[in-house]
């Protein structure tokens, strides 16, 4: 019988722990992205997913706050969606556990105009409210310390953020913790000017009129999402689709009815018309 | 029993100076004019009694220099006292107004052999309480009744009676030792009772049919037929260690490394026993009496020792309260005043460390409540109504919470996810907010255009509506009424407006934008114009 030499050196008990983790086979998950499981997506992105180690910086469009909010609770979602049936590692993230937290750090200044997290809509959207532990920062020094704190404890499986300023040094900070972490933090970033930053990717999310079933009644929340940096990756634009049952993103289809296209023709300019008197 | 008697706790209020070594008294107003409650030795020199009247005693000693008494300060000046006091021991106790409020007990049982011997921490008491400049007079004996009455009445000060005799040396002592109230004692002397010991040998039953209950309770308290409960000042602990210093402390790292090596001590006796520390208090002496506390709850029970020495720092950064450490701390006490069961448990391998997270999870809420405030961190919590903004609410994280049962919460979320569409907003405004402009069918169309915040939105699509009334339970019992009347109360119109059902519809504008809509109020049956609101977001 050979010993193994780590329990023969006089190490702490947590390291000891952490190597046997590493020798056992399958006890430590390498894969480090979450694949949107949308070939159009994927392709753009450099690991063929959202990295999880690392910042993602979502900017809503103008009174689209609750869109964006809706992207991330989406994405969070899909981090914990289990594999498909008869896969071992599918399409969805399935690395976390179920009872594995969340942490949400919502400051309390200038969020409050556009309203409170809602649980029953988190639900409604496939994120078990139980999940998620709510952080209220009364100032912005202290959302960055407790962003930071959360995603160094180790203790979270992902860390969302409210973050309205955010300088490059700041930025390098949070993402170089993420980095250490393998953890991945969706920051918010409801601001005009955006400064450069130092976050993988930054989406800008927008509405879109919402995906219908046959009776036209509204069955998927849809936005209009683009790429608008990513490190090692391509831009792009897509309507995206969320199924909140299936914890699976969709692009929407086509528009093969011609009066439905004129519509959503009509509404893509009506939006851009009302950016610009926004602008 | 340890019983301590000050005579001049009395705080003497700072207006004019005084010269200490004339007349002095503290008056109070009463019946019949301002009476002494307090004096100094001079006036005790010249004569003069507690509760007599300021008018005679202005008279007996001719120059007297008189303030007002101030019980509140009093009062907070005994508690401070009684806190520095749990130094020798955690259960102390000031007296109540029925034993003069006017010093402390100490329950010094297996606290004396600290100091070597209860002659050694009298000595050592009252050498510091000199040093205060407090006169004292103190006595140790079986029951606090008899350790009262010997501190007051006995002829050595600190005196301390031999166990199991309290009879014999209570005996001499006058009746007003027993703690009894002023008639009792006076009907008492006028009967020819001077002495305890004159009590002590007569037949039980004809002082239970003459006096008060309070007589015969006040004796067998003192020799310890029956027992006398004392409220302690602060909560006893489960788990209590103390460190004293030679030289005193200031800086926050010394404090700090003092707590982490007192909860070494603390989590030895927590590992035997199996259990955790839940709540902590860490109580700073300072060397001029005054003594500071820190509260610490955790969220898991816990045992570690770096983990509680972080959040010191963090609680001693957050409130400051090495700042006015005066002289410096003299003895550092850390005590677990709730502890929980926290049983050994097995590492796992191939689990990925969940036990693991859970902990560091906690170990995270811990840090982020000690620098945020304890309400900071919350989760959500459903509550069973259908009125949107009562189905919820922000609760505390606690340990519960956080190792809750996945099998559950993942029914649940498939049962939930059953219904096709969301019907619940992802934003929930604080208030519902009046919509304007709104072009609606009336009476139950669904809305077709409206203006909210100054933005105008053109409807394209509406669902619903999903009707909501309101709980039967908060209903207004004047509704009925004024609803035949047509004619609401103006004092119940907010009650009223509350009590209104609610139609709710998802609506979806040209933009893509959604939101949740109602329109309050039952056209003609609850109301002849029904307003609209925003409530909520969707995503």
């Amino acid at each position: 019988m050979t010993q193994p030499a780590i329990i023969a050196a006089g190490r702490d008990r947590a390291a000891v722990v952490q190597e046997l983790r590493r020798l056992l086979p399958g006890t430590v998950d390498l894969r480090t992205a979450v694949p949107f499981g949308l070939p159009a997506l994927d392709s753009c992105l450099p690991e063929g997913g959202l990295a999880y180690g690392a910042l993602h910086e979502i900017v809503p469009e103008p009174h689209a706050i609750s869109a964006a909010l809706g992207f991330i609770a989406a994405l969070l979602a899909h981090f914990f969606s289990p594999p498909p049936c008869g896969e071992g590692s599918g399409v969805g993230g399935g690395r976390f556990s179920k009872r594995e937290k969340l942490f949400f750090v919502l400051p309390a200044y200038g969020f409050r105009g556009h309203g409170r997290l809602y649980g029953h809509g988190l639900r409604a959207l496939g994120l078990h409210p139980e999940r998620l532990i709510l952080v209220e920062t009364a100032r912005r020094k202290d959302t960055l310390w407790a962003i930071e704190e959360a995603l160094r404890s180790g203790a979270p499986a992902a860390v969302a953020g409210i973050v309205d300023k955010l300088d490059l040094k700041a930025s390098q900070r949070l993402h170089l913790a993420a980095v250490d972490c393998g953890l991945p933090l969706l920051l918010l970033r409801p601001a005009h000017d955006l400064e450069s930053s130092a976050a993988a990717t930054r989406w800008r999310v927008g509405t879109a009129a919402a995906a219908r079933d046959r009776f036209g009644l509204v069955i998927r929340p849809r936005w209009h999402v683009s790429l608008e940096r990513c490190r090692n990756g391509r831009p792009g634009e897509w309507s995206v689709e969320y199924d909140h049952v299936a914890h699976r993103f969709s692009l929407a289809a086509a528009l093969a009815d011609p009066a439905h296209a004129c519509r959503a023709n009509q509404t893509n300019e009506a939006a851009a018309g009302r950016q610009a008197h926004c602008a | 029993m340890l019983a301590a008697q000050t005579k001049q706790t009395k705080q003497q209020p700072a207006d004019k100076p005084i010269a200490p070594d004339r007349p002095f008294v503290l008056a109070v107003a009463s019946a019949g004019g301002p009476r002494i409650a307090a004096m100094n030795e001079a006036a005790e020199a010249a004569g003069l009694a507690v509760g007599e009247p300021l008018a005679d005693a202005r008279a007996k000693a001719g120059f007297l220099q008189v303030r007002a008494a101030d019980p509140v300060a009093d009062d907070a000046a005994l508690r401070r006292l009684t806190l520095w006091a749990t130094r020798y021991t955690p259960t102390a106790s000031r007296y109540d107004e029925a034993s003069g409020a006017d010093g402390f007990f100490l329950d010094v049982e297996g606290a004396s052999h600290l100091f070597g011997g209860e002659d050694k921490l009298v000595a050592d008491l009252a050498a510091r309480l000199h040093r205060f400049d407090l006169p004292v007079r103190l006595a140790v004996a079986d029951t606090a009744g008899a350790a009262w009455a010997a501190s007051r009445f006995h002829v050595q000060n600190p005196c301390i009676l031999p166990p199991g005799r309290q009879a014999e040396a209570l005996a001499p002592l006058p009746v007003e030792a027993l703690r009894l109230a002023p008639d009792t004692c006076a009907t008492l002397r006028r009967l020819g009772f001077k002495t305890v010991g004159a009590l002590l040998d007569k037949p039980r039953a004809p002082f239970a049919a003459r006096f008060s209950r309070e007589l015969l309770r006040r004796l067998d308290q003192a020799l310890g037929r029956i027992d006398e409960p004392l409220i302690p000042i602060v909560a006893p602990p489960v788990y209590h260690s103390l460190r004293y210093l030679l030289e005193p402390v200031v800086t926050q790292d010394a404090v700090v490394a003092l707590a982490s090596r007192l909860m070494q001590t603390l989590a030895h006796v927590l590992t035997r026993d199996d259990v955790g520390a839940r709540v902590l208090k860490l109580s700073l002496y300072r060397v001029d009496g005054e003594v500071k506390t820190l509260d610490i709850a955790l969220t898991l029970p816990t045992r570690s020792v770096p983990h509680v020495a972080r959040l010191m720092a963090l609680k001693l950064e957050s409130a400051a309260a090495t700042d006015d450490a005066g002289f410096g701390f003299e003895a550092v006490g850390l005590a677990v005043t709730r502890a929980e069961p926290m049983p050994a448990r097995q590492t796992e391998l191939t689990s990925a460390g969940l036990e693991d997270r859970t902990e560091r999870c906690a170990a995270l809420i811990d840090k982020l409540q000690q620098r945020l405030g304890p309400s900071s961190v919350r989760r959500f919590e459903a509550v069973a109504s259908h009125i949107p903004e009562r189905a919820e609410r922000l609760a505390a994280v606690n340990g519960a919470a956080l190792q809750s049962s996945p099998p559950e919460a993942a029914k649940d979320t498939q049962a939930d996810a059953q219904t096709d569409a969301p019907t619940r907003p992802l934003l929930l405004l604080p208030h519902a907010e009046p919509a304007e402009d709104v072009m609606a069918l009336v009476p139950e169309g669904p809305p077709r255009r409206f203006r909210w915040r100054g933005t105008t939105y053109e409807i394209e699509h509406a669902e619903g509506p999903e009707r909501i009334a309101t709980e039967w339970r908060r209903a207004p019992p004047v509704s009925a009424h004024s609803r035949v009347s047509g004619n609401p109360d103006r004092l119940c119109e907010d009650r009223e407006r509350q009590a209104l059902t609610r139609d709710y519809y998802l609506v979806e504008d040209s933009g893509g934008h959604r939101f949740w809509l109602f329109r309050q109020g039952l056209f003609d049956r609850e109301t002849q114009n029904a307003t609209w609101f925003v409530h909520g977001l969707f995503a």
